[in-house]
């Protein structure tokens, strides 16, 4: 295998030039390993670009990071492709910051199933809000949980 | 107490309503105690005996592993990061120490990278075998159960010889392996797993061609390959659908690149499917074991790394037992992550259930939901 990034590179260069305004920042963190961070209110659009033209299928998670020192959440999505055979190695993390005091998203479940379970977790453990969610219920708290979303990092714990 | 009266909610758990009279459908709630459900609860609404819809309700052995990390260093979150799933220990540990070692630029030396594959590649066969003795308890099976727990045991004895722990390793350290291999090891690996691949060919006809089991798993709880792609599916439950995907070959850490190995699938997207890419997987890692010590470097098994988590962002998965493990970590320069994100092969394929549930009658669920190889703890985290 070659060290250059030949094919991160072109997949950067096509994103780039079909989202030009929409996408902040799009790199090559390393072989394997494509950043994109898009601008919240353009995410469904780009997903969809991501599934139907560039062939990435199949969501491997979602990460919430809780920025509080910025004021910020930032919202990851992490897929892969299996439709294109020599992309199997690339990861492209979709990245996505709303606002910590009124942290409102986008729910990308009607483009990708398999994110449900990820996005109803950074529900319940951030206090994430995402329009158009099927079923924004618990999934591993209890029902009756009443505290705050406890993964914020303002969320202490006795023993720390 | 009045039968109108509502039992105290203690569990947490929102009670489910009454089925109407008349009402074409039941609802059942079975578990969160394992009757078959595993360490969760599914709400099924079933039409007849046929499973109209399933709902999985995880969370009961949650422990916040994700917040538990965030605040200890990260060698002493290894034992933590182990405990999703114990019967995987060492492949799970993996995916921690390879995050650590791609923020931090340590590459461990070539004996130490054998060695991980090795304990991987003994864990895969003994999750495999815990797997396939409870399915063997679903189906009433009981020898089913008896033999791969008994010959589990011989990979555990190797396994503690080699790290001193029978289940829960700790045995990967960022920088390479606690320790080398003792005297006599690969001679005692040589014969056990040959022994293994012969109890294989039994397990085979007692099991795997015994009506008992075929009736009840092929053509069965279906995930066709459509349905894997897009809900996510990962490991053998995207393989028993005909997707050739393994990151042991589609991006080889560790020392995967350099060993000769086949990904197995099988297309009909069945639990039969589901279950003979188990059975396939462990004859193909038993093989490994025996090539990974045949091709063994010599040399130091551990480097130095420093205990900090540099500056910078990762994404580091390896290929688990039940799929793709996976941290996406941040760092800040401390001696323990700002975040790290752990998703297990059991969480992604928690949302196959509902899609493999559908349609099949409740006698064989399951048999059904266990073909995933879902492992409750390993989900909840």
């Amino acid at each position: 295998m070659s060290l250059a990034h030949e094919r991160e590179d072109s997949l950067v260069k096509t994103l780039k030039e079909s989202f030009p305004s929409d996408i902040k920042e799009a790199t090559v963190v390393r072989r394997s390993r494509i950043n994109l961070v898009v601008a919240p209110d353009k995410i469904a659009d780009i997903a969809v670009f991501l599934r139907d033209k560039l062939g990435y299928d199949h969501p491997s998670g979602v990460s919430a990071v809780d920025y509080n020192r910025e004021g910020r959440f930032e919202i990851v999505y992490h897929l892969s492709s299996i439709k294109t055979r020599d992309q199997q190695d690339i990861v492209i993390n979709l990245k996505e910051s709303v606002p910590r005091n009124s942290p409102k998203a986008v729910s990308l479940v009607s483009v990708w199933p398999g994110v449900e379970n990820y996005e109803r977790e950074s529900i319940e453990m951030f206090g994430i809000q995402f329009e158009g969610h099927p079923r924004p219920e618990k999934l591993f708290l209890n029902d009756n949980w009443d505290g705050p979303p406890p993964m914020r990092k303002e969320v202490r714990f006795p023993t720390d | 107490m009045t039968t109108t009266e509502k039992p105290a909610d203690t569990t947490g758990m929102q009670a489910m309503s009454p089925t109407e009279p008349g009402a074409q459908t039941m609802t059942l709630s079975v578990g969160p105690q394992h009757s078959g459900s595993g360490h969760m609860r599914l709400i099924v609404e079933l039409d007849g005996d046929i499973i109209v819809s399933a709902m999985p309700d995880p969370g009961y052995v949650h422990r916040g592993i994700e917040k538990i990390i965030e605040l200890r260093n990260i060698i002493r979150s290894i034992p933590v990061i182990e405990r999703p799933s114990i019967i995987d220990a060492s492949n799970l540990n993996h995916a921690w120490v390879k995050a650590i070692e791609e923020l931090q630029g340590v590459e461990p030396p070539a004996r130490g990278q054998y060695l991980r594959c090795l304990i991987n590649e003994m864990n895969r066969i003994m999750s495999h075998l815990y797997w396939l003795s409870i399915y063997g308890v679903f189906l009433g099976h009981t020898t089913m159960f008896m033999w791969p727990l008994g010959d589990r045991e011989l990979f555990i004895d190797l396994a503690e010889s080699l790290t001193g722990a029978r289940i829960t390793y700790s045995y990967l350290v960022p920088g390479g392996v606690r320790r080398d291999l003792p005297k006599g090891f690969a001679e005692e690996a040589i014969k056990r797993t040959k022994y293994f691949e012969k109890r294989l060919d039994e397990y085979e006809n007692i099991f795997f061609k015994n009506p008992l089991f075929t009736s009840r798993a092929k053509g069965i709880g279906i995930l066709t390959r459509e349905r894997a792609i897009a809900l996510g599916s990962t490991g053998p439950t995207l393989r028993g659908s005909g997707i050739d995907r393994d990151l042991r070959k589609d991006e080889p850490y560790a020392a995967y690149g350099e060993l000769d190995f086949k990904v197995h699938t099988r297309p009909g997207g069945d639990s039969y499917s589901r279950a003979m890419v188990h059975m396939d997987e462990m004859r193909e890692s038993s093989q490994l074991i025996r090539q990974i010590l045949e091709k063994l470097p010599s040399g130091p098994v551990r480097r130095k790394a420093p205990i900090v988590v540099p500056r910078g962002e990762t994404y580091a998965r390896v290929e688990s037992a039940r799929g793709e493990c996976s941290f996406y970590m941040i760092g800040e320069g401390g001696d323990k992550p700002y975040r790290a994100r752990y998703i297990t092969g059991s969480y992604r394929n928690l949302a196959a259930i509902p899609e493999v549930l559908k349609g099949v009658r409740l006698a064989d669920m399951p048999t059904s939901w266990w073909s995933i190889d879902y492992w409750p703890v390993e989900a909840d985290r």
